[in-house]
């Protein structure tokens, strides 16, 4: 009787039992597909083709084609100004929920919930919800706008190569910022109220208390953020497809569009494999980035 | 009115894309558009979202395998074209006791359900009779049974089809390999009330296209974004006019080098300079296809236009009465004399071996889609142009206002280059197109850019 009960305890207390499952599932699902791009970046395969041969070349014709930096370059932007703006506007928006919240403001609610609507719509419904505001013939929202106040006649929104960026970008802000807004507003609910009446005590204005009180005290949730909101800025293509498919010309063809492109356009596998690969590893570089800082700020803690 | 017009063209352009891409197609409206798009997107889907083929090849003697597109199928959204295709297939079954068709169809993904299809081709398991992208059907003609002896005692004769069409059913050894039983065309489309008379060259383009500009028009549209239907109207047209040759005999593309070089540089320079001169706006870079026009048109305001026969159609359907001032005319090219134009469509190719089975899928494709009454009708229904030219005077095929003028144009089409070389050198050049267009690149670089991009 105690034997059993001290092996069954045994089985408890043991974690490996526990992973299997998830063990499974993750090399099932994430190590193997991994494996088999890295495999195929190093062959000349087709998406239909079952003959290939093993070769450099979807490398070497990646790294020397004429599009390449420019990608690049476009994928730098299109993540740099998302995320920075996502989060700004995040936490603007989780502020003032939270100081709605704290009001008892009536309305509070609509809005987290109108926010949140922007994060549940999917990416190719975005895209082509922006294509209408964008639209610049007579028909398009924006332009309509504009031109009724007599501010400009026709924007050349998508149609001009760097206003097509920026509006992408714009709209990928529209997108994300709701994530980042969620986020947020569960760190500001941790943030005691004690520590707020106690910089209140002290005399520190709204502006200190913001930077000196709170961003500090939400630092770890904001980091996390940065990096999943970085992460999922890079493997974004839906909403591209759809607003301007990487047009015109290629000058918003982001890295991921441009995997999707070769291989289910082009039927590429080979150079498609090569693409994501270098994607894969821009996304290692920031989780290996961000579990170096948490580790600095933890210790630092 | 124009207003109202227009807001109801968005809103319902609006409604059927979003309901297009929920997969919903429950709102009538929504599948009314999605089934007139469909005859051109069929033709310009190299790409796409991918939708899994259904059926299964059944090898059993008086099991008649026959595959068709989505739109050709008994799966089309368009309930007079399943009625269509039911009662053909019941009609032939009764005809033929002990037959039976067992219908297959491939992936909404055009480019990837031919790929598929030649696949199984070159490994014996193809369908008996199976439905080929025209310009592509040379890939198949190894594959493929003759048919010579089956058209003669059906009394079809080959010289009724149009010479495209000719050129494709016919095989290096002279046989015929498959039927084309659709086509379309492309065009230029002008307002009379603004253009009364259409230009035929690329200098009477600019020139109308200026007055018009100054005027306040847009003059001349096309699609001009990264997507086939860009080549398809606004460049191929005007290489192949011109003598160019995208590919040689071996498949290889040659674009890029000596004269066909020279051509497509001044065919890139042409469209840079209705860019700059105003005559076209740089937002047609945002129309991937055809219909993307249509929100020009609703809002009156456009002169000229590149665009598909389908569209006659849709523009009646927009436009009402309004649609009367609109007529078509050869596109313009550098030459007045040039009337080149793109074809496209579909062919019938049969893979059986067994004899008796070929001479089933013979019967059946003649009886639904070739004869007389089977292309008039299929034609009529679908908005798809008859392959066979004595078809535009038959009692059979109703055609749309312009059929005589379309079948006229078709006389002088051309189909794009069947070799594998072809989905990168078309994905290359709409987006030298495109960035010419839109003024990021100059037509020398985007034309380097996209031959180094081929190699």
């Amino acid at each position: 009787m105690q034997k059993k009960g001290i092996k069954n305890r045994g089985i408890g207390e043991n974690p490996i039992p526990w992973f299997l499952p998830l063990l499974a599932v993750l090399l099932l699902v994430f190590v193997y597909p991994i494996i088999e791009i890295v495999r195929f970046s190093f062959t000349d395969a087709g998406l239909l083709d079952t003959n290939y041969s093993v070769t450099l070349e979807s490398y070497t014709s990646l790294f020397t084609s004429p599009g390449f930096t420019q990608m690049l370059i476009i994928t730098g932007v299109f993540v740099f100004f998302s995320v920075t703006f996502q989060m700004i506007l995040g936490l603007a928006i989780a502020l003032l929920v939270d100081q709605g919240m704290k009001r008892k403001l009536h309305g509070t609610i609509v809005i987290r919930t109108a926010v949140l609507t922007a994060w549940a719509i999917p990416g190719v419904i975005i895209g082509i919800i922006w294509m209408m505001m964008y639209n610049e013939a007579d028909s398009g929202v924006l332009n309509y706008i504009l031109s009724s106040l007599g501010i400009a006649d026709s924007v050349a929104f998508l149609s001009d190569p760097v206003n097509a960026l920026v509006s992408v970008t714009v709209a990928n802000i529209w997108r994300g910022t709701a994530f980042s807004m969620i986020m947020i507003y569960a760190g500001l609910q941790t943030i005691s109220r004690d520590v707020i009446e106690a910089s209140l005590v002290d005399g520190a204005n709204a502006f200190k208390r913001l930077f000196k009180v709170i961003i500090p005290i939400l630092s770890p949730v904001l980091f996390v953020n940065l990096i999943i909101v970085t992460v999922e800025t890079f493997n974004t293509f839906d909403m591209v497809m759809a607003l301007t498919g990487g047009g015109p010309g290629r000058s918003t063809e982001v890295i991921a569009l441009s995997i999707y492109n070769s291989i289910f356009n082009q039927f590429e596998l080979g150079q498609g494999a090569a693409t994501a690969v270098v994607l894969l590893l821009i996304n290692a570089l920031m989780t290996v980035i961000y579990f170096k800082v948490l580790q600095k700020n933890q210790e630092v803690g | 009115m124009k207003k109202s017009r227009l807001t109801t063209f968005t809103v319902l352009a609006g409604v059927t894309v979003l309901f297009t891409a929920c997969g919903g197609g429950l709102n009538e409206a929504a599948e009314d558009m999605e089934n007139e798009n469909s005859n051109n997107e069929e033709e310009n889907n190299l790409g796409g979202e991918e939708n899994d083929s259904e059926g299964e090849v059944v090898e059993e003697p008086g099991v008649l395998n026959w595959q068709a597109i989505p739109p050709y199928s008994l799966q089309a959204t368009d309930e007079e074209r399943v009625e269509y295709l039911e009662s053909a297939i019941s009609e032939w079954e009764e005809e033929n006791e002990g037959m039976e068709v067992n219908p297959m169809v491939t992936t909404s993904n055009i480019s990837e359900g031919m790929a598929r299809l030649q696949e199984q081709a070159s490994q014996g398991r193809a369908p008996d009779v199976a439905m080929i992208d025209s310009y592509i059907f040379p890939r198949f003609y190894d594959y493929l049974q003759p048919l010579d002896p089956f058209m003669e005692e059906a009394g079809l004769t080959i010289d009724d089809f149009f010479p495209f069409a000719q050129e494709v059913m016919t095989g290096p050894d002279g046989n015929v390999y498959g039927i084309q039983f659709t086509t379309d065309v492309r065009n230029l489309y002008y307002n009379t009330e603004l253009v009364p008379e259409p230009p035929e060259s690329w200098e009477e383009v600019l020139e109308i296209g200026q007055e018009l500009s100054e005027d306040g028009y847009d003059a001349f549209m096309f699609p001009g974004g990264t997507d086939e239907p860009t080549v398809n109207t606004s460049l191929w047209p005007y290489f192949w006019a011109q003598g160019g040759e995208l590919v040689d005999e071996d498949g290889e593309p040659v674009f890029g080098e000596g004269e066909n070089r020279e051509i497509m540089l001044e065919t890139l320079e042409y469209l840079e300079e209705l860019v700059d001169s105003g005559v076209t706006p740089t937002r047609v870079t945002t129309y991937g296809n055809e219909a993307d026009l249509n929100a020009e048109i609703a809002g009156g305001n456009l002169g000229m236009f590149i665009g598909g026969n389908w569209q006659v159609a849709q523009m009646r359907e927009i436009l009402g009465d309004d649609a009367d001032k609109w007529d078509v005319a050869p596109i313009p090219h550098k030459d007045p004399e040039d009337q080149t134009t793109l074809a496209g469509g579909w062919v019938w190719g049969i893979f059986a071996e067994d004899e008796e089975k070929q001479q089933a899928a013979f019967d059946f494709i003649t009886h639904t889609f070739v004869e007389d009454e089977g292309m008039g009708e299929w034609a009529t229904i679908g908005g798809y142009l008859p392959t066979r030219e004595s078809l535009y005077d038959s009692e059979h095929y109703e055609g749309g206002e312009f059929s005589d003028e379309f079948s006229e144009f078709l006389n002088h089409a051309e189909m794009r280059p069947a070799a594998e070389s072809y989905t990168s050198i078309s994905a290359e050049l709409s987006n030298a197109v495109s960035s010419v267009l839109s003024g990021s690149s100059s037509p020398e670089d985007a034309l380097d850019d996209a031959w180094e991009s081929v190699q």
